[in-house]
Order: structure tokens, then sequence, then C-alpha cells
């Protein structure tokens, strides 16, 4: 039974239509990303969950509640870390968990909290002292710390070096194995490939697509593509008459081979069986953000014409 | 512990960890107590009509409205600038009670720096205590309600931290001109004092300073204060976002 269902969302702010009309599913203990360029209408999207906005048409469960007008009940169950939101500089860090550890009926503890997200040691740091991946992982706790059924994440690593970037994907995947079902919004790519079981693509306040991160790369893009040298000359014809090879072209002394399914255990078997090593291998397959761009520029011709 | 004591603990914290609000709320009316004092203006001039409870409730009168036009509002706008108050409704706890809590520690600010210039009048300058006590509290308390509900105004209206502190000084000067600071008593051109009576900062100085005295506040000046505070207040309560 799905925990957060969303149909037909649409929200404006005045003339500007920021979701248009957005639906989706989230499973219970799911990462499940929210992934667009800025502007798709990811956030306003999520904050209609978490009951900051109320929709204009539409609906939204949320464990069996109405953002709107369960909001009391929601905001014990829902955890939120929200886009460019800051404490006040002066706070500490375990004045802050400690804070809105309050504020819930059953709340985490704190210790173990800050223990869990590598915060012990800066617990009487001040906020305006914490760098980013600090705040951030700060941010996580303050999201956690009612022990929610659901978090929702914003944005959370924009703006952090690529070590906190990993860090922090480490503790999502954590946090999930504690439970708990997390919304990711993101417009980063890799971010969404790494963490994320399913995904709702959004554009123009619309889903585009919805699937896991493979399941996405599958619908644009069945091909792969092996480069390598070989370690002594080979007829073409060898390779370009196997059966999931559709093309072999040369560049200099590389072979290029392009094909689907098991193309790299074809290619590298039939090139042992005529004792030729394949050197300098490389595979290149489609990423996720080939299969945004081939998805959202399809989906714009199809409204052109 | 409530969630209102627990957040007003942390804000309390806050408020003193921040220098700029700490100074401004203590060290601003005893400085003004010891400079003035010390060159006699805390005798009073009957010539000029100016009363010796002049400097006490000007420095009492500054530190309130210091904390009420500049720090409160300056606090409240930065909170909803940087989304703390946006992050606050999403948990089981109403941004209100920052609102609150915000109230009360500035209250409490006001309370200690009008205590520690009551001390020092007393105790250092020799100009004794307010003779009416019960008239001078009454003051200090509309005076303050009237200065705090136009500090919630300034942060209903302010979009920023900065523009809330730029407001508040904006409203702080003439709030001063008006008060008589620079031109006590008759010293006060005679076409400003109509606004001294009714003004805020004017009309509680006045009051604070008849209680003083000895006498009971003006009622011109008491319903003043009042009607600021419930215009100012309702307003502010109407216009505020917490995001």
């Amino acid at each position: 039974m799905p925990v957060i269902e969303v149909t037909n969302l649409h929200k404006r702010y005045g003339t500007t239509v920021a979701v248009d009309d957005v639906s989706f599913t989230v499973e219970e203990g799911e990462i499940f990303g929210i992934l667009g360029p800025n502007g798709a209408g990811k956030t306003t999207t999520v904050e209609c969950i978490e009951g900051l906005r109320r929709p204009d048409s539409g609906t939204v469960t949320v464990l069996g509640l109405d953002p709107t007008s369960d909001r009391g009940q929601l905001r014990q169950v829902v955890g939120a870390q929200l886009q460019e939101s800051e404490l006040p500089e002066n706070i500490t860090v375990a004045e802050a968990i400690d804070l809105y550890a309050s504020f819930y009926p059953n709340p985490a503890d704190p210790a173990e909290l800050m223990a869990e997200l590598g915060l012990t040691e800066k617990r009487d740091t001040r906020f305006e002292k914490l760098s980013g991946g600090q705040k951030q992982r700060l941010s996580i706790a303050l999201a956690l710390v009612g022990n929610p059924k659901i978090a929702v994440l914003d944005e959370l690593t924009t703006g952090l070096d690529p070590q906190a970037r990993r860090d922090t994907w480490q503790l999502v995947e954590k946090v999930r194995a504690r439970g708990v079902t997390i919304v990711l919004v993101t417009h980063f790519m890799d971010e969404a490939e790494r963490l994320c079981d399913r995904l709702a693509l959004i554009d123009g306040g619309r889903v585009v697509a919805i699937d896991s991160p493979a399941g996405l790369i599958g619908r644009v893009a069945s091909e792969q593509t092996l480069r390598f040298r070989p370690s002594s000359p080979l007829d073409e014809s060898v390779l370009a008459t196997l059966p999931d090879v559709t093309d072999v072209t040369r560049d200099g002394a590389h072979y290029i081979v392009t094909g689907t399914g098991n193309l790299p255990y074809t290619v590298v078997t039939t090139l042992a069986a005529h004792d030729v090593v394949a050197a300098e291998l490389r595979m290149d397959q489609a990423s996720l953000e080939d299969a945004f761009v081939a998805l959202t520029g399809r989906a714009l011709d199809v409204e052109a014409a | 512990m409530s969630t209102l004591t627990k957040i007003t603990t942390v804000e309390s914290k806050l408020f003193l960890r921040d220098t700029t609000s700490a100074v401004m709320a203590f060290a601003l009316p005893v400085g003004l107590m010891v400079v003035f004092g010390s060159i006699g203006l805390g005798e009073g001039d009957t010539e000029q009509n100016i009363s010796g409870a002049f400097l006490p409730v000007m420095a009492l009168a500054l530190s309130v409205a210091i904390l009420a036009f500049s720090v409160l509002p300056t606090v409240l706008a930065t909170y909803r600038e940087k989304g703390i108050l946006r992050r606050l409704s999403t948990t089981p706890v109403h941004p209100g009670n920052v609102l609150a809590a915000q109230l009360l520690v500035n209250l409490a600010a006001s309370v200690v720096a009008a205590v520690a210039v009551l001390v020092l009048a007393a105790a250092a300058f020799d100009l004794g205590v307010p003779d009416n006590g019960v008239g001078f509290l009454i003051a200090f308390v509309l005076t303050a309600s009237a200065l705090f509900a136009i500090g919630l105004l300034v942060a209903a209206l302010a979009p920023t931290g900065k523009a809330a502190t730029s407001l508040g000084m904006l409203l702080f000067f003439p709030s001063m001109f008006f008060a008589g600071v620079w031109t006590p008593g008759d010293l006060m051109p005679s076409w400003a004092r109509p606004v001294r009576d009714v003004s805020p900062l004017g009309a509680g100085m006045e009051a604070l300073q008849k209680s003083w005295d000895g006498g009971w506040p003006d009622a011109t000046n008491l319903v003043a204060l009042v009607v600021v505070a419930a215009i100012a207040g309702t307003v502010a309560a109407k216009v505020f976002r917490w995001e």
C-alpha cells in the first residue's frame, strides 16, 4: 500500500503554473526521487506533501492523511528538510537538536542521533561556524529527530563539495535502512541514479516518466557501446556477424562496437576464441542524463506537433 | 518543560550571545546614566521645566525603544528571511511560539534594563525612586506595549532582517526628537509639543516622568499609548507572514 498518493496535483502562483498535472505514488520503505530541472515544480510538489502549500486542485494523501486539513497529525509523522532553510546563527548543534526533539511526542535520542550523523564532535559549535556539509547533516538530524515515518529531503546536496555529497548519500541510505520512507528532490542526475529506487521525472510541471533509474535509461537507450584496441589484427566481420552487434566501426587502432543485449560478454568471448585480447576496453552506456534529455525532448516535440 | 518555556530558554541564550542586542539593551541606558549623570543633567532645571526624572526616564525609555524598534523586529524578520519560521511550521509546533518567546525575552530585557537604571539612579546619582510607584508601573507597561506593538508591525512589514533594522532606525530617530531627548522640557519648540504628548515614546516618557515626580500620568498620554498599542498590534497580527 502506498504511503503517499499524489493525484492530478495542480498549483499556480498568480498566473504562473508551478505544477500543472502531477500524479505518483510512493511505496513504504523506498527512496523515491523527484528529478527535474530548476523551475520544474519539484519543490512546490513536495511542499504540498508537507502541508506547507494548499493544492489548487488534485488530491494529496500522506499516510492516509490530508496534508491541508490534517496538518497537525501530518507534522508528527513527516520530517522535512527544506531547501534554503537555516537556523539562528548562534544556536549550537546540541541546542537545535534538543529544541526540535522537544516538539515531538516520541523523539529520537538527541545524543544517538548526533552520533549517527557524525555531529557529536560539533555538539557545541554554533550554526554559523558549521561547514556546508555539517549544516546539511544537522538539517537531516532535525528532519529525523521526531522519528518520522516519511522524510522529505529537498535539494539535499546542492552547494556541497564532492566528498560531502558522497557522505550525505551514505547517510540517506542509512536513514532508509531504519525503515524511513524517503522522498528526495534533486536536479542532480548522478544523485538520483545512485540513491533512488524509483524516480518521477518532472518537467514543466508535468510528470514525464516514472520508473527505476535503470528502467528510465532502458526506455531511451537499449544500445551499449564498446571501444577497445585489439591486441592483434582482427577481421571486422567476425564481430559484425554476431547476433547482439548492430554496428562495428574503426577509429584508428580502436574498434567501436555498438549493440544490444549481453554485448560485452558476446564480444569478449568471441575475441578470446580468436586469441585476441581487448586492450583499453571501455564501455559506454546511456546515463540517466541521456534518458532525461531524450524523454523531455520527446515530450516537447509531441507538444510542438 | 512546556514548548514555549523551552523555546524561550533557547531564545534568551541566543539574545545574550548576540553582543549587539545585549550592548544595546544594557550598556546604552547605563552609559547614558553615567555620562549625563556626571555632567549634572540628573539635577533637572526648573527654569527650563526639566524634571530631575528626565535622565533616568530617558535612559530607560530609550533602552525599551531600541529593543522594540530594532532588536526584536530585526531578529523576527531575519528568522522569516532565513526560513527559520517556515522550517518550524513543518514541525508540530506553531512558529507563533518563537514570536511569543522573542517578545518575552525582549520584555524581560526591558525590565532588567529598567531595574538597572532605577538602581543606578537611586544609588549612584541620588535621584531617589519614582514617588508614584503604581503610576510608574502603569506608564512603563503601556509604554512597552506601545513600542513593542510598533516593533511587531515593523517585523511584519520588513521583508528582510536588514530592512527591519533600517525601518526601526527610521522610526527611532524621529521618535527621539518628538520625545524631547535633545530638547527636554521647555527647550522643545512649541509646535512640536503636541506631537510629544501623543507620540509613543514622548507620551511614554511624559507619563513616566510625571509618576516619578509623584503625580499620575496625564490621560492624553495613556490614551495615546493604548491606541498605538491596539492599532499597531492589530495591524501587525493581520499582516504578519510566516514566510
